[in-house]
């Protein structure tokens, strides 16, 4: 009879379908949260790699470009640019900035990306049909008088059209073109405009800027450039690499340490529930478990129908949960990643702490004592 | 005759200390090949306690078993192996799993023994019309009547082929139509397949039926 577990388990199937719904729950989760995780260092890397500098220059004390409060004076421009080692002319100012610009009379968040037009770190082009970039200052000669439009290029997945204006502080900014989609941690848009704008609005028309991004010479190592640069007084430089091992530890794995602490919880919820559910199932059966053993059941035969009906469960439970975590990313309102194969490893994962708890309470189930087939009903 | 089950001084004490209870007090019992014995006395003599023992559920703190002849190392022996191979039990509740047909309660106990699907299905099938349950093959034992469970019960004790059946207050949960009937059956199943049974029962109208009918005090017994 090998289809016995399955017939105990449809005689008590309002217990399954919970239990297994229960995992579902509980694994959806788990992928989700890893899937937001996920997506917040992708987002966190593309701006970054984007730019398609090698070398990131911020105030000394700062912690490196995105994490601390860096302002930079812009006469070091002209220190970079005859920098050996740095490709002549490749330096460039940036200004990065957190913002709230009103538009359409909300208030959103957003992060203000201000450079040099045609220079390392923003794009030197809108897509095709999707208007044009802003018009540039002339950075160098430039005198806070000159008049620069108030020209901003959004991302195409901000949801503005050319045309429209964006209010930032007390200013409006208008659009006038798109950029393919660079959205920043959690779904935040990146304003590009030019630099001397950026600094106007955001940074009291001061010449500073938050940070200076350049490319090395090709035959030179931007480890050995970074390392020289950082042992200057008043700047820290720092590579690609330590540069987006910055920004994900900063704005994804520190803040997200309780998320992390979440997911761990979660499983062991998912293996609690299991057990929990397993053994008051396994309570219930008590006399049923006794009647078996009586009439000549072994404690393997017994735990084999225990155990068919954990792993049945558990393997529905995670499946549908595997299942459910991508049609929730798919509908979630920020940008979720779930890695396929990390997908999978966690349903693996969460299929043993399930069938492990299960275990455990099936254990304790085969120790039922057969002499208790000569009292009670079952 | 052959000897199915010997007891020699079977001891069992429950509880440690001042609190200490001896159910069975140093028995010697036999029971014989085909034999219908009844284990008689009152609440709390012993009698279930003794089954227990000789049905290798409970392992005596004293004393040797041997079924078949062959001596049952209680403690050492995976006692399940000589339950499913040697013995059926029948017990006063019927115990028949809610979720299972009659047919498939019958069928468990083979499939506890590693019997195939189809033979243990064709044997279950002959055991119930045996029983007269042929019309009931595929009801639940919510849709049986008491005495339509003890045959079932029966059945199943059956299904294994065992040396010697031993039936805890069968008729207890039945009325008296009910209980003649099954101890006609049982009459009947005992010629039919040659099966050693032993009966414990409060029930002095049953005596009849018995073979030999062992009385039991405080954990010994009186008369054999």
């Amino acid at each position: 009879m090998k289809t016995l577990f399955l017939k105990d388990m449809r005689y008590r199937q309002a217990r399954v379908v919970l239990t297994a719904l229960g995992i579902t729950v509980l694994i959806s989760l788990i992928l989700l949260l890893g899937g937001i995780m996920n997506g917040m260092r992708i987002q966190a890397r593309q701006y970054v790699e984007s730019t398609g500098a090698d070398v990131w220059i911020s105030a000394e004390g700062s912690g490196g470009a995105f994490i601390g409060f860096s302002m930079v004076v812009e006469e070091y421009m002209a220190f970079l640019n005859s920098e050996p080692g740095l490709a002549p002319d490749s330096a460039s100012p940036l200004v990065f900035a957190q913002a709230r610009p009103t538009v359409g009379g909300k208030s959103t968040k957003a992060i203000v990306v201000g450079y040099k037009l045609g220079q390392l770190g923003g794009p030197k082009q809108a897509i095709a049909g999707e208007g044009r970039m802003f018009t540039p200052s002339n950075f160098e000669d430039y005198r806070p008088e000159d008049p620069v439009p108030y020209e901003v290029v959004i991302d195409e997945k901000m949801g503005l059209e050319i045309g429209e204006q964006i209010t930032l502080g007390n200013e409006k900014v208008k659009v006038v073109g798109k950029a393919e989609s660079l959205m920043f941690v959690l779904d935040t848009p990146l304003l590009f405009m030019d630099v001397r704008i950026a600094q106007k609005l955001l940074l009291g028309n001061t010449p500073h800027v938050n940070m200076m991004i350049a490319k090395t010479d090709k035959n030179e190592q931007p480890v050995q450039i970074a390392s020289d640069l950082d042992a200057l007084e008043t700047i820290e430089a720092r590579t690609l690499k330590q540069t987006l091992t910055d920004i994900i530890a900063y704005y994804v794995d520190e803040p997200m340490k309780a998320v992390q602490f979440l997911r761990v919880m979660l499983w062991l919820a998912a293996g609690i529930l299991v057990g929990m559910i397993t053994y008051v199932t396994m309570l219930e059966k008590t006399q049923e478990i006794g009647v078996l053993k009586a009439i000549g059941a072994s404690n393997n035969y017994v735990m084999g129908l225990l155990l068919k009906q954990v792993i049945l469960i558990s393997a529905v439970g995670v499946i549908l949960g595997l299942v459910l975590s991508y049609v929730f990313a798919a509908a979630a309102p920020i940008f979720v990643a779930i890695h396929f194969v990390e997908s999978i490893i966690v349903a693996c994962i969460s299929f043993v702490v399930c069938c492990g708890s299960g275990y455990l309470a099936a254990r304790k189930a085969i120790t039922v004592d057969p002499m208790i087939a000569f009292r009670g009903e079952i | 005759m052959a000897t199915i089950v010997e007891g020699v001084g079977l001891t069992k004490r429950f509880g440690t200390g001042d609190a200490t209870v001896v159910a069975v007090d140093a028995v010697d019992i036999r029971i014989e090949e085909s034999e219908l014995v009844m284990l008689m006395g009152d609440s709390g003599c012993g009698k279930t306690t003794l089954i227990s023992l000789l049905g290798c559920i409970l392992t005596p703190d004293d004393g040797e078993l041997r079924i078949d002849d062959e001596l049952i190392h209680t403690v050492s022996e995976d006692l399940s192996i000589i339950r499913r191979e040697k013995i059926g039990f029948v017990f006063q509740l019927f115990h028949l799993l809610p979720y299972l047909t009659a047919l498939e309660n019958v069928m468990v106990a083979m499939d506890i023994a590693s019997t195939k699907t189809d033979e243990a299905e064709s044997r279950a099938t002959e055991l119930l019309t045996q029983v007269g349950l042929i019309d009931r093959l595929h009801h639940r034992p919510a849709q049986l009547s008491g005495g339509e469970k003890q045959r079932v019960s029966f059945a199943r004790a059956l299904a294994n082929r065992p040396k010697i059946i031993f039936a805890d207050e069968p008729t207890a949960n039945l009325d008296s139509r009910q209980s003649d009937n099954l101890m006609s059956l049982i009459q009947e199943l005992r010629r039919e397949y040659q099966t050693t049974i032993a009966i414990v029962t409060h029930h002095e109208g049953l005596k009849e039926n018995a073979d030999r009918v062992i009385q039991m005090k405080d954990g010994r017994i009186v008369t054999a």
